[in-house]
């Protein structure tokens, strides 16, 4: 995106017709004939964000979309970097079944991802270099990012999404581990750390089989952040194997390996028991303790 | 068949014809004009050298003349079963505002340690002697992860120096070595081989830091030593005024004419190559890492690590800092967060931020000072860096830095407010008024293509004002400038490029020509090398 320059305030008032006829490239998520999003003029001017320092132009764009249909929806990749718009819901769909948006131009390096694995009302991008999408668009809120390669992907949302877990010092946890609290069946996630701590890009942390807190809505878990499984480990983390208390952890392992040879911390005193990994799938299923 | 050693010998001559040295050279000449010392041994310190009438800063300090102990070594190597823990314990917590000097009797130079507190008190390592840190992770244990492969722990480990209390200082003319690349006891690797392990996932080990200063600690003076192969930072300054108020730059802490060298040797005793790539997260000085760090200077250093040389770290608050006449060889950069988040509250209600009011000068850095390794990348070679991230970004403002040498960067200047963007997070750095004097960067015979970073987070956190007054980068190519949302003034002096982007607002204020600051890199301490080798 370096060298390009914002949108020109000209746009303003133009009406543009983004989806039909246009190319979606491998979206599995095509918007029903029909579908569109049309520019919408403000007086104060779009999405009604002020600027640090007074500076009025965002380079953020409205829109109003119908059915299915986004702004960003016709991303692109040129020589395998990303490229589209980047926007952010504004409130809830009208009663007509219109749904407005804030948008960046098309020229970030983020393209929209309708496949992306993000939990509604989330919805996904995929980026390249250092920018966040919340660096094209200020009225978006992005979770912690995940490398793919040389590309990172996120899940976004016009309204800030609250924490599924929340790190906690009163959860009762080994001096080496750190203690989080997470509503349901959320899992700690590195992102969720407090600015003071040290954290490393590791998207899921390792934790043990969690212990209902007071709130019974809550689960308290104790974790820590392993280093990388080795090439070819198969162990995954299973907070719910059967039989394996709390504050110990549970695996579930594909391959001929134990959980001790993946994580160096783990001693598993018992045979494994067949069974099923969190994602559903036939394992052996190991109960741990972080030495 | 160009064989390596002809090819070594042709890159030789050419380098040397290149810039300007006799043709007939019968061995390794440094191709750009500066051979490094090849000595690892601490030069002699010579008082008053430097910054003597240099008005920013307090008079230099002088070694005590009060010594309350002197324990003398009994020992030639780092014997692990013959550790001075206690006695050098003993002997400091008895002289509290005194001095305890270790020093060397006969062929015995060393002493050999694990976690020390120095509290109050002066410790005085003399010329010719070594403390060695203990390469026992059992003593160093804090939270069971000291010592133990593959756990993200940055805690795991106490200190190997913990300093408090009111004018601690740590003096001398010896060397303290961490022993960062030596195996550990009862293990088959070392503190950077732990380090290393989490590289991939860039996590951070819990090792010992090689002197940590505690929270309220008061006036810290670190003056002369040289410190070696630290398991993980080489210091953490966490020191203020007594009184918190800044009326003479150093009355919250002095670090003045030490040296740093990390890795000391290029190899280990069992062989293996130490590189500072490999000698991870080895920061040289990092203020404001515990707690608030004010009304400090760093002067007359020389740093050559494997991370950041200096790192302003604003996780509490920063400020006030005076950074003059100090040299860097390999290293990450002279560098401000990437924690800068921090708030604090003064007895006067005033809330203060991150990390304000810095002065750098008189620096080069010098990243042809000795090969970084074979793994390394362009994260290795950083000159100037402001970092931080929406996970822990806050308030930087009021930077200055002035006659600023660099060799050989790969990141000239680097100011980027997406350090980490896989971070998430609403911490949105705020990079204000940043300002950059007489600065230069030149390239070794042009093989180095130097970046110039200077981003803002958004259009709605903009970085900036940045000023660029006599900037000259040499070999600098248009698309090696990134800029964005940013708020840019060139001049007075001569900018040799034009940063644009997204975003950018640029105010020339250029006025004619300015003569670019020539640069002169002294000779840094190397490791010695090796019999046989030619560099």
């Amino acid at each position: 995106m370096k060298g390009a320059t914002s949108s020109s305030p000209t746009l303003i008032g133009v009406l543009v017709m983004l989806a039909s006829g246009l190319a979606v490239g491998c979206s599995s998520d095509r918007p029903a004939e029909g579908d569109s999003c049309i520019a919408l003029v403000h007086a104060d001017g779009p999405c009604g964000i002020a600027a640090d320092g007074g500076a009025l132009d965002l380079g953020l764009h409205e829109y109003a979309c119908s059915g299915s249909a986004r702004p960003d929806q016709n991303a692109r990749y040129v020589e395998g970097i990303p490229q589209g718009r980047v926007c952010a819901e504004r409130g809830p769909r009208s009663e007509e079944g219109k749904q407005t948006y804030c948008c960046s131009d098309e020229t970030s390096s983020c393209a929209y991802d309708p496949v992306a694995d993000c939990e509604t009302p989330t919805y996904g991008y995929q980026c390249r270099g250092a920018n966040r999408p919340e660096s094209f668009n200020a009225a978006l809120a992005c979770g912690q990012g995940v490398r793919e390669g040389e590309r990172i992907n996120y899940c976004c949302s016009g309204t800030p999404q609250p924490d599924g877990c929340l790190q906690s010092d009163s959860v009762t946890c080994s001096p080496r581990l750190m203690g989080f609290s997470c509503l349901g069946r959320n899992l700690p996630k590195a992102g969720q750390l407090g600015a003071n701590k040290s954290r490393a890009d590791y998207y899921y942390l390792l934790c043990s089989t969690p212990e209902p807190a007071a709130n019974v809505a809550y689960n308290n878990y104790c974790c820590y952040t392993p280093a990388l499984v080795p090439r070819g480990g198969s162990c995954v983390q299973h907070t719910e194997v059967p039989g394996c208390g709390p504050g110990r952890f549970g695996f579930a392992c594909y391959g001929p390996e134990t959980p001790e040879e993946d994580f160096l911390p783990m001693r598993c005193p018992a045979p494994p028991i067949l069974g099923r990994s969190a994602q559903g799938y036939p394992a052996k299923l190991y109960c741990c303790d972080f030495q | 068949m160009l064989t390596w050693h002809r090819l070594v010998a042709a890159l030789s001559l050419f380098a040397a014809s290149a810039c300007g040295a006799p043709p007939d050279i019968a061995a390794i000449v440094y191709a750009c004009g500066t051979t490094p010392a090849p000595s690892a041994s601490p030069t002699e310190y010579t008082p008053g050298a430097c910054g003597a009438d240099d008005p920013n800063l307090p008079p230099e300090p002088t070694l005590p003349t009060d010594v309350c102990a002197t324990l003398f070594a009994d020992k030639s190597t780092p014997d692990e079963a013959n550790l001075d823990t206690a006695r050098i314990q003993a002997a400091l917590s008895d002289c509290k505002g005194r001095a305890v000097k270790l020093t060397s009797a006969g062929d015995y130079h060393a002493f050999v340690a694990a976690h020390l507190v120095v509290d109050s008190v002066t410790l005085w390592i003399d010329q010719g002697t070594t403390l060695y840190a203990s390469r026992n992770p059992d003593l160093y244990q804090k939270t069971g992860s000291c010592g133990v492969l593959g756990v993200n722990d940055s805690g795991a480990c106490n200190d190997f120096i913990t300093v408090s209390g009111t004018s601690p200082a740590i003096v001398g003319d010896g060397t303290i070595d961490g022993q960062g690349g030596e195996p550990l006891v009862g293990r088959d690797y070392s503190w950077w081989e732990m380090s290393n392990a989490l590289r991939e996932i860039d996590g951070s080990i819990g090792n010992p830091t090689l002197i940590n200063l505690a929270s309220k600690t008061t006036g810290f003076l670190l003056y002369r030593v040289t410190l070696h192969d630290s398991p993980k930072f080489h210091v953490k300054l966490t020191s203020t005024p007594a009184d918190r108020s800044c009326t003479t730059p150093g009355e919250g802490f002095i670090v003045w004419g030490i040296t740093i060298l990390t890795p000391s040797r290029w190899m280990n005793s069992q062989g293996r190559f130490l590189s500072p790539h490999w000698a991870r997260n080895t920061d040289g000085v990092d203020p404001g890492t515990t707690d608030i760090a004010t009304c400090g200077v760093i002067a007359c250093n020389t740093i050559s690590t494997g991370d950041d040389q200096i790192a302003i770290k604003g996780g509490h608050w920063v400020s006030d800092l005076v950074i003059a006449h100090n040299h860097f060889g390999t290293g990450h950069g002279m560098s401000i967060g990437s924690e800068t988040y921090g708030v604090y509250t003064s007895p006067d209600g005033v809330v203060h931020r991150g990390v304000e009011n810095v002065l750098v000068y008189d620096l080069t850095i010098d990243a042809d000072s000795r090969p970084v390794g074979f793994e390394s990348s362009s994260a290795d070679s950083n000159g100037i860096r402001i970092k931080s991230d929406v996970s822990r970004g806050g308030l930087v403002s009021d930077i200055t830095f002035r006659d600023i040498c660099m060799r050989d960067m790969a990141n000239a200047i680097l100011v980027s407010t997406a350090y980490n963007p896989l971070f998430a997070g609403t911490m949105y750095p705020e990079f204000k008024t940043l300002n950059f004097h007489n600065v230069r960067h030149v390239s070794c015979m042009a093989m180095q293509q130097p970046v110039v970073t200077l981003e803002g987070f958004n259009a709605a956190v903009r970085a900036g004002p940045i000023t660029l007054d006599n900037v000259v980068i040499d070999n600098i190519a248009p698309h090696a400038v990134a800029a964005e949302f940013a708020d840019i003034r060139l001049g007075p002096g001569r900018v040799n490029f034009k940063p644009e982007g997204v975003g950018v607002t640029t105010t020339d204020l250029v006025t004619g020509e300015s003569t670019a600051r020539s640069c002169v890199f002294p000779p840094l301490p190397t490791p010695v090398k090796p019999a046989g080798w030619l560099r």
